[in-house]
């Protein structure tokens, strides 16, 4: 396989919290430490989420593969976490 | 008289205690049971080599049949009384070893559940390993109450 085009880079981004009775959970969780699974939980589907959205992106500019994949996440405020998906779209034949 | 005091008792000892109590209890004993079952998946999985071997292109120049992205993360809190300890300790500067253990145990926990994903999936290696913090943050009022850490760790699973 070669990368025969590149075609700029592409990212998708999704900023996501759970309920009010999760966060709840999470924050008697917190007592005791360890795994807070709820937000374990949330990252993931959000992530997944904003991986989606880049390659929804990518697909719009007519590349079939994304390479270089990077991810960043930030938590913008109380129980809400922005997650950003970025790369380099290409085609590959 | 009687129930006075007993009404007393629970505002004053009880409600404000419980959750330290149950606090101290996580630390000193839920904590360190989840930490040995970390370390004997950690022991499971060396014996076959790691599968997390670097952070840039394979070393062996061999064809890549299969790949794929492979992503596992973990968000991790300290219990109130670390968090207490932490501040306690902070005053005075140098390591804080509360955080450290916590933050150390979720990084090790990610890696392990990417080692695990991997080696479910039936891939030889991982490369292009990146690992990524984040600081999950509660704003109240003015004071800024820490969570937990997210760690997520991912990269280029690749079958020979």
């Amino acid at each position: 396989m070669t990368i025969t085009q590149s075609m700029g880079v592409v990212s998708g981004s999704t900023v996501r919290a759970k309920n009010v009775f999760k966060d709840i959970g999470a924050g008697l969780k917190n007592m005791v430490g360890g795994e807070l699974k709820a937000y374990t939980e949330l990252l993931q589907e959000s992530r997944n989420e904003a991986l989606y959205r880049m390659l929804v992106d990518a697909q719009s500019r007519g590349a079939n593969a994304v390479v270089n994949v990077r991810f960043a996440t930030s938590s913008v405020s109380g129980g809400a976490a922005e997650l950003l998906a970025y790369g380099t779209a290409v085609t590959v034949q | 008289m009687e129930l006075g005091f007993i009404v007393m008792i629970l505002f004053y000892i009880i409600i404000p205690f419980t959750p330290w109590v149950l606090s101290l209890v996580g630390t000193l004993l839920y904590q360190p049971s989840q930490k040995k079952a970390l370390f004997e998946r950690e022991a499971n999985s060396a014996k076959s080599g790691d599968t997390l071997s670097t952070l840039s292109k394979p070393f062996v120049g061999r064809e890549v049949q299969e790949f794929e992205l492979v992503m596992a993360s973990v968000v991790m809190g300290p219990s109130w009384i670390q968090i207490a300890i932490g501040g306690i300790l902070s005053l005075f500067g140098g390591e804080i070893n509360t955080f450290t253990k916590v933050v150390d145990w979720a990084r090790r926990e990610a890696k392990q559940r990417l080692r695990e994903q991997v080696a479910s999936k039936g891939f030889d290696d991982v490369i292009n390993m990146r690992i990524e913090t984040t600081v999950m943050s509660k704003t109240r009022g003015n004071k800024d109450k820490t969570t937990g850490v997210e760690i997520l760790v991912y990269g280029t699973a690749i079958k020979y």
